[in-house]
């Protein structure tokens, strides 16, 4: 199906009110739709008169778990007459606060929780496409419909082609009906599009899937490439940093290319040559081995390949790496021999600064390296092996077996692609080629959206060609609106919640959160579980769906820890069980050696693909290289172009919430401009020659495509390294997409080789829009 | 008087994430583009690479001798003898917006009505919901503690009684604080141990 139209009624698609949001502007618009009625009756007016009765009534405080980060941020909610008026953070919560005795506090993004639930620009009824045309449906009408077109393209095509596209869904029975009862195998996950070099290389050296820090433990913490004071997930992070510089003298250092709010708080910045990590990091090992400050107990208990190590860092002295990274000799041997002082009550802690570039698998790895050297694995004060604790299944408690529909699937293979290298099968940024050759002709997912995650016009048109979509959301947005059914998902607050973890301010203690819905869902939406139980049943599969409510799903869940789902909904959280430091002296690490791996010889998979690249198994720098480890900067290109985060807008759906827009610009200055998008940052030593200021508009051209944004100039980005924050622009979820959409500048072989995950580093030059600016 | 309310900020602790600008918004019922009661500001100075930024949350102050009181032609605004939160009776108010000259802060906002409207410590919600409430004899009097102090991540901002607020701040901010009690009633850690006198701010409807 080609040439897909917008949905035809204005209710959904259209902007209300300018994006203004607030209780009394929800109440005129609300009005105005005649959605009242819809809200809970009579309770609802807009006469003066009963809105101030209605002040006088009592208030509730019921609990949420803000979901926009996917940290389950506890929340304390203020309710009035089935309005949410009101929220804040759950006291002691894992996530919330900054643990026992602390106030818990919600982030900015957080607090604007209620411009999501109350924003007029939210899909409030259910949707299919009939005719070319994506016409407003009832609940039975769109469930029959969507049941009888998934039935119909497995007939067809079989199920194995519809692609699972991993989003945010608030319940786990998107991926059993659609994976285990249905059949869809296929699925893109957030490891090539988000963490992909950061966690594979974790996992292949640690052994498990991710670490996480200790923070208010540790004494020498390196933020490298994060920024964990505004891109935190939960409160818990940035309490538990400030608490090692107050109560540890922790020593801060932060790697990054910007000025962050991290590098604000930090003693040191270092403001390194963009792409250079690994050869940073190899030259801090040099010194720390060289100094003798290694971890000798743990490297010779509890390693495998230190001499390999050992011998790839042997000439990498700082001065080496003074030449690449651009940061002073000096500084690199005071931050190394610092770290290792301060060992094992330190962390060097890569995220999506270092996930994001085309080599960043190698850098990643060399960064993990030097937490095994320094032996501050899973150590209090170091990196940390957070655990959960072992919910039930309640298919299992019921004695129902969920089938394996998935299992057997005839799956393509790509092996021979030449993107698709790497060792994660399927990136995200090969679907549209998967489209194409008709391996994928269908697409469902909850609360996603793949095309501001890279090779964005790829993308569109690949979901234009798609034979069904079926989207659970919340907003419209590129593809929602290109959907063949819409289900209009209700926002956290509307439905129940289960959560456990997992990285908290108690790293010793296991814990689960839960709150009930705090309100009714808006409008003629539903909570998740409510949409794929109904969808199983029209499907024939009511029997894996037995469970009358969310909450008594919930409820067997939560067996394993003897608590009813009620219960906990009413205290928020509670702290399960007590685990140590240092697990792997009882358990190993689960590596193929059983040990922490610095050389990943030993990983099959890994060596045969770093022997076809040529490249070393163990730690080792990686320039960048036009075909495989990135694009690099030219005479016609000089400028290095990536996107990075803002507390503000750090999420998914941040950019449809005009309160978390209008912060992030007021963050620049630029909230008085009649502009919503996003500003493309530059240093003034890039500006002046270009003839640039601060909110003239530019044009950013890459070799593959171009985009145009407002530039902000400024002094807290490197020269020669340009960024702006991404998820706005073509497609995004803003109802008016305003601003640029970054991956418009992104293909298929923008890809990181080992991890397959998007390479969001793109050379490019900027000039002033419409002109040479003269 | 006999119990100044007042700000506490420190900016060392502060990490600029607009969570009480949000929080005011929410509890007061303010939407976007209309007026701000409180506002973040990120300072920038120097350089790259020797660039440093240090972020203040901004409202009002309720300064000991407010200026916009004083040039008030229709003594709309009120500095509360019990509390010392200034607050505005918005039926007195004819949006002549000479408050907003006086003002250092920026503190001074309009409604759609065009109106005063400002921050009222939380007396109430709403714009003028703070004229007229009872006093506050401790946090939890007249409402709620201040949204933007609930919802402050890193307990960078503080509000209370200003006897209780300098026994928890630093020497030097209590002393820089006293030297100038007439001022805003607003007790800020320095930024490093040097003094320094203060933070350029700008007029934000500029």
């Amino acid at each position: 199906m080609t040439g897909r139209t917008e949905p035809s009624t204005s209710e959904g698609s259209a902007p209300t009110g300018g994006g203004r949001v607030s209780r009394r502007n929800f109440l005129k618009t609300s009005a105005a739709a005649g959605a009242a009625a819809a809200v809970g009756g009579s309770a609802i007016s807009t006469n003066p008169d009963i809105v101030a009765a209605q002040e006088q009534t009592d208030r509730e405080i019921v609990h949420g778990n803000c979901w926009i980060s996917r940290a389950s941020c506890g929340q304390a909610i203020t309710v009035e007459d089935g309005r949410a008026i009101d929220l804040t953070g759950v006291d002691g919560h894992p996530k919330a606060s900054g643990g026992q005795g602390r106030e818990g506090t919600l982030c900015s993004k957080g607090v604007a929780q209620l411009d999501k639930t109350y924003n007029p620009n939210r899909i409030r009824q259910p949707y299919i496409r009939k005719d070319g045309e994506l016409q407003s449906a009832s609940w039975e009408e769109a469930i029959e419909f969507a049941a009888e077109r998934l039935e119909q393209f497995r007939e067809e095509h079989g199920a194995e082609k519809m692609l699972r596209y991993q989003g945010y869904p608030l319940t786990d029975t998107h991926d059993k009906l659609f994976q285990r009862i249905y059949g869809a195998a296929i699925q893109v996950g957030r490891k090539t599009t988000c963490h992909g070099p950061f966690s594979d290389s974790w996992g292949w050296m640690g052994g498990y899937g991710r670490e996480w820090p200790d923070w208010q433990n540790s004494e020498y913490i390196i933020a490298w490439g994060r920024n964990p004071m505004e891109c935190f997930r939960g409160q818990w992070e940035p309490n538990g940093i400030l608490d090692a510089r107050k109560n540890n003298d922790a020593t801060l250092v932060t790697i990054d290319p910007r000025y962050t709010k991290t590098a604000q708080k930090s003693d040191r910045w270092l403001p390194i040559e963009p792409r250079t990590d690994g050869a940073l990091a190899l030259a801090m090992g040099h010194v720390i081995i060289e100094e003798g400050l290694y971890d000798e107990e743990f490297v010779e208990n509890w390693t495998y390949g230190f001499e390999a190590y050992r011998e790839n860092v042997e000439d990498k002295t700082p001065e080496w790496a003074e030449e690449i990274t651009d940061i002073d000799a000096e500084e690199i041997r005071e931050v190394a021999i610092g770290f290792a002082r301060a060992a094992p009550r330190a962390i060097a802690f890569p995220w999506t600064g270092i996930a994001y570039q085309g080599n960043g698998f190698k850098n990643a790895q060399a960064i993990h390296a030097l937490n095994g050297l320094v032996g501050c694995i899973d150590h209090e004060g170091g990196t940390r092996h957070y655990r959960g604790p072992s919910l039930s299944d309640p298919h299992a408690e019921r004695g129902i077996e969920l089938p394996d529909a998935h299992e057997d699937a005839d799956l393509p293979d790509y092996d021979d692609y030449p993107y698709q290298r790497h060792i994660r099968n399927y990136s995200h940024n090969y679907v549209p080629t998967m489209v194409e050759k008709g391996d994928i002709k269908g697409y469902v997912s909850n609360w996603s959206l793949p095309p501001k995650s890279g090779n964005t016009q790829e993308w569109l048109r690949a979901l234009d060609e798609m034979e069904l979509v079926i989207v659970v959301d919340a907003f419209w947005n590129a593809v929602s609106k290109r959907a063949d059914v819409v289900f209009p998902d209700s926002s956290q607050i509307e439905q129940p919640f289960l959560g456990s973890g997992g990285d908290s301010c108690y790293p010793t203690r296991t814990w689960v959160t839960a709150s009930n819905a705090a309100i009714d869902p808006l409008w003629d939406t539903k909570p998740a579980f409510d949409i794929y139980k109904e969808l199983a049943e029209e499907m024939g599969y009511g029997e894996y769906f037995p469970w009358d409510s969310e909450e008594e799903y919930l409820d067997e869940k939560l067996d394993a820890v003897d608590m009813s789902f009620d219960e906990l909904a009413e205290q928020s959280y509670a702290l399960v069980d007590e685990y140590g430091y240092q697990q792997y002296r009882e358990d190993g690490f689960n590596t193929e050696t059983g040990l922490f791996q610095f050389d990943l010889a030993p990983n099959e998979s890994y060596a045969a693909l770093a022997d076809e690249l040529g490249v070393s198994t163990a730690p080792e720098w990686q320039p960048v290289d036009d075909d495989i480890y990135g694009e690099t900067t030219d005479d016609e290109y000089p400028l290095l172009f990536t996107d990075v985060f803002v507390e503000q807008i750090s999420r998914g759906h941040c950019q449809a919430l005009p309160e978390s827009v209008e912060e992030y610009l007021d963050r620049y200055g630029r909230a008085y401009d009649d502009y919503e998008g996003n500003y493309l940052h530059i240093n003034p030593r890039d500006a002046r020659p270009r003839n640039i200021q601060t909110g003239d508009m530019v044009r950013v051209e890459s070799r593959d495509d171009a985009i145009e944004l407002p530039a902000h100039v400024y002094e807290g980005v490197r020269p020669g390294w340009i960024a702006t924050v991404n998820g706005f622009g073509e497609g995004s979820v803003h109802p008016e997409e305003a601003g640029a959409n970054t991956m418009t500048l992104n293909r298929e072989h923008h890809v990181e080789p080992v991890s397959g995950q998007v390479d969001r580093n793109h050379p490019v030059e900027v000039t002033k829009a419409g002109g040479d600016g003269a | 008087m006999s119990r100044q309310w007042a700000f506490y900020f420190d900016t060392q602790k502060c990490i600029g994430c607009h969570a009480c600008v949000v929080s005011c918004r929410v509890r007061n019922d303010v939407g976007t583009k209309e007026a701000k009661w409180r506002r973040m500001e990120h300072v920038g100075e120097g350089s790259f690479p020797d660039y440093k930024e240090t972020s203040v949350s901004m409202s009002c102050f309720h300064c000991a001798t407010a200026p916009c009181r004083q040039v008030c032609p229709t003594h709309a605004i009120e500095k509360r003898e019990r509390d010392g939160i200034v607050t505005v009776d918005q039926d007195k108010c004819i949006g002549c917006h000479y408050c907003a000259y006086a003002c250092p802060f920026g503190a001074c906002q309009y409604g759609d009505d065009g109106l005063l409207q400002k921050c009222h410590l939380c007396l109430g919600e709403g714009a003028g919901d703070g004229h007229g409430k009872p006093a506050r004899q401790k946090p939890e009097d007249g409402g709620a503690t201040a949204a933007c102090v609930d919802n402050c991540v890193t307990e960078a901002l503080k509000a209370g009684p200003i006897n209780e607020i300098l026994r928890e701040a630093s020497e030097e901010a209590a002393n820089r604080y006293s030297e100038s009690d007439v001022g805003p009633a607003l007790v800020v850690e320095p930024v490093t141990q040097e003094s320094h006198d203060s933070i350029e701010t700008t007029d934000p409807t500029g």
